[in-house]
């Protein structure tokens, strides 16, 4: 049972609800003419718990796809590698600055995610980031971080 | 201050040239996230809300409900020159558009869907402009308890509305609302789920969750195969439908008009609905039933009319209720708490400027679309042969932008991501994103009210049922729920839901 797709689901939102429901336990239930901070919680937490329970229910009763095969034939190491790309985005963003880290995100989007060339790459990853950054701070207002290049960006 | 005065007040606030520039923005980006595919008008609106604070609250809200209504005429162009519907309301304009595009009259069927999009959309607003002042003077007789069970009854109509297992749904919409609920209690004072992290104290953010839910989450999907897309070649020609054209189509767009309106002002309704519901409807009436699905012109202007004007009806819940009936309206709601508004039934009185120039401003905008949309089909047909290699790499460079402008924090984009990653999982494993986002906006708001109406009531939950309105809401929530669980209907639900879908 536990290669088939719903019944992972119906045990993740499981936990998640048993989580929700604790989480209510420990800012408190009040009082039904005051309720508390918790008391929101508590009741979702149950009623999470019970729609898990009925996902897991036809789960049992028809086991629908594995869980394998929802990746088959797809390009999901991409998909790792966009993830994995934005992650590092967010990590370096403030260090780095958004004209660097927009370069370097393009261009490896471009070059090694879904290739279209390095002479369309290498012009669009160096131009878009620099007129986003200009227009935003220029135009807008809007502060960009510029980390190690701020002694060129100002 | 009756309506023709309370228009010429709007129009005076429209015509001011930065709402008219910011009416042209809003228009033009809707229509061109209209003609992308895999880009709609909620990552849009997400994209562009930061943009929206260095301007006034009037300029902002105008050009996000430009979006929204923009994105309804672009999406039908993808659909008729593709084949692949540019955003979720489109997707029906594809059954007919395309086989009329096929057969050489991609003109016609384009030209017919901007002017049915126009007629309903002008039509639409004319609607909401007479409902909307009488529904505001009803709801300011509402209460903790009618709030309460209205959004409850929003959330349960979209919930029987998505495609898959209504529990998958529900469980969705109560995730919203714990995500929701993150941060300080309004009430107590009290930190919740904040993890100790600084950054949670004042919630999760709008942005970042609809960004990674509906963005990222939707260029994670599309990169796991490689898009083809086939446009037609063939020259569009003229864009002026024929003499039959406009007898088959006249009906047609009457019925989709009116239609689509009252399905747009459902909770949990909304044009992609009213488009479907329209299609099967001409299909049903029409004499010639076979026709459809292989070039029919109604096809196309039935179901256009039929989202345009659903746009229009969407308006009517968020400006005099302040409940926003579908995710893209929680999005507008978002826009309006960030400039200090709050939209409801005293919106007309307290703010009539802002209430009455957008409604102004979407008599413009409609024009503007119809400008829009017939001299600059060749211009759409060109954004659409750049490959989505180049595209999507630009989108989610600017979902980063559009995530860090709206907080400054760069803990945004790591929050976008992990919403990217479990949107596209949602999307793995069958469950729709919409309920959650709903929740998600509606969550601080059922909680308030909810405990707002016992405190009043000092705790008697029958507070909730002696209210005929309340009542009347609750019922119907659970008739939407035992409808769903019942045989037969849940049968019909599951075709209604997998035709939005």
């Amino acid at each position: 049972m536990l290669k088939r797709t719903e019944a992972w689901g119906g045990l993740l939102w499981l936990a998640v609800g048993m989580f929700v429901l604790k989480q209510g336990v420990d800012l408190g239930h009040g009082r039904i003419n005051e309720p508390g901070a918790g008391f929101a919680f508590i009741w979702l937490g149950i009623i999470m718990m019970g729609l898990a329970a009925i996902v897991l229910v036809s789960a049992i009763r028809e086991p629908g796809e594995a869980l394998a095969q929802l990746w088959s034939g797809t390009r999901w190491p991409q998909v790792l590698a966009v993830i994995a790309l934005l992650l590092g985005f967010g990590y370096f963003f403030e260090t780095l600055g958004f004209v660097l880290c927009g370069t370097l995100l393009l261009l490896i989007l471009m070059t090694l995610i879904d290739p279209v060339g390095l002479v369309r790459a290498i012009p669009i990853a160096l131009i878009v980031p620099y007129g986003c950054w200009y227009v935003l701070s220029k135009g807008l207002k809007i502060q960009m971080p510029t980390g190690v290049l701020a002694p060129w960006l100002g | 201050m009756d309506i023709v005065s309370s228009l010429a007040l709007g129009f005076s606030v429209a015509l001011q040239p930065l709402n008219l520039l910011a009416c042209f923005f809003g228009v033009f980006i809707g229509t061109l996230v209209g003609v992308l595919p895999g880009i709609g008008p909620i990552s849009a609106m997400a994209l562009l809300l930061p943009v929206t604070l260095s301007g006034s609250p009037e300029a902002g809200i105008i050009m996000m409900s430009g979006i929204y209504y923009g994105s309804m005429y672009g999406g039908s162009t993808t659909s008729i020159l593709v084949n692949i519907p540019g955003e979720a309301a489109s997707v029906v304009t594809t059954l007919d558009g395309h086989q009329m595009a096929r057969q050489g009259r991609a003109g016609p069927a384009l030209g017919m869907a901007a002017l049915a999009s126009f007629i309903a959309g002008t039509a639409a607003i004319f609607l909401l402009m007479l409902i909307a002042p009488t529904l505001s003077r009803f709801a300011v007789a509402f209460g903790p308890a009618e709030y309460f069970s209205l959004m409850l009854l929003g959330l349960t109509i979209l919930a029987f509305m998505t495609q898959g297992s209504i529990a998958k749904a529900l469980l969705m919409a109560c995730f919203g609302i714990v995500l929701g609920l993150v941060g300080i209690d309004q009430i107590t004072g009290q930190l919740r789920m904040t993890f100790d992290r600084r950054e949670l104290v004042d919630g999760i953010g709008l942005v970042p969750v609809v960004m990674g839910l509906f963005g990222v989450a939707e260029i994670l999907s599309n990169l796991e195969h490689k898009l083809k897309r086939e446009i037609v070649s063939s020259r569009v020609g003229s864009l002026l439908p024929n003499r039959d054209d406009w007898r088959r189509s006249a009906a047609p767009i009457g019925r989709g008009t009116v239609l689509g309106f009252f399905l747009g002002i459902l909770p949990g309704g909304g044009a992609v609905i009213a488009a479907f519901a329209s299609y099967a409807m001409e299909k049903r009436l029409s004499k010639e039933p076979q026709r459809f699905g292989k070039g029919a012109i109604e096809g196309v202007a039935g179901p256009e009319a039929a989202n345009n004007a659903a746009a229009g009806g969407a308006f009517i819940p968020l400006m005099t209720l302040g409940i926003p009936p579908n995710v893209v309206m929680a999005l507008l709601l978002g826009a309006f708490i960030v400039h200090g508004l709050q939209p409801g039934p005293l919106m007309m009185t307290t703010n009539p400027k802002v209430f009455w120039g957008i409604i102004a401003s979407m008599y413009i905008g409609n024009v503007m679309l119809l400008v829009l949309n017939m001299p600059l089909i060749g211009l759409w047909i060109q954004v659409l042969k750049v490959r989505y290699a180049i595209l999507f790499p630009l989108i989610l460079m600017f979902c980063v932008i559009g995530v860090f402008a709206s907080s400054n924090a760069a803990f945004d984009v790591f929050v976008m991501t992990v919403f990217g990653l479990l949107g596209y999982l949602f999307r793995k494993f069958g469950y729709e994103p919409a309920p959650l986002v709903l929740a998600f906006v509606l969550g601080p708001m059922l909680e308030n009210n909810f405990r707002k109406a016992l405190a009043i009531s000092q705790g008697d939950l029958m507070t909730f049922i002696q209210k005929p309105i309340s009542a009347t809401c609750l019922v119907l929530a659970a008739v939407a729920l035992l409808a769903a669980i019942l045989p037969g209907l849940s049968r019909q639900r599951a075709t209604i839901a997998k035709d939005a879908s």
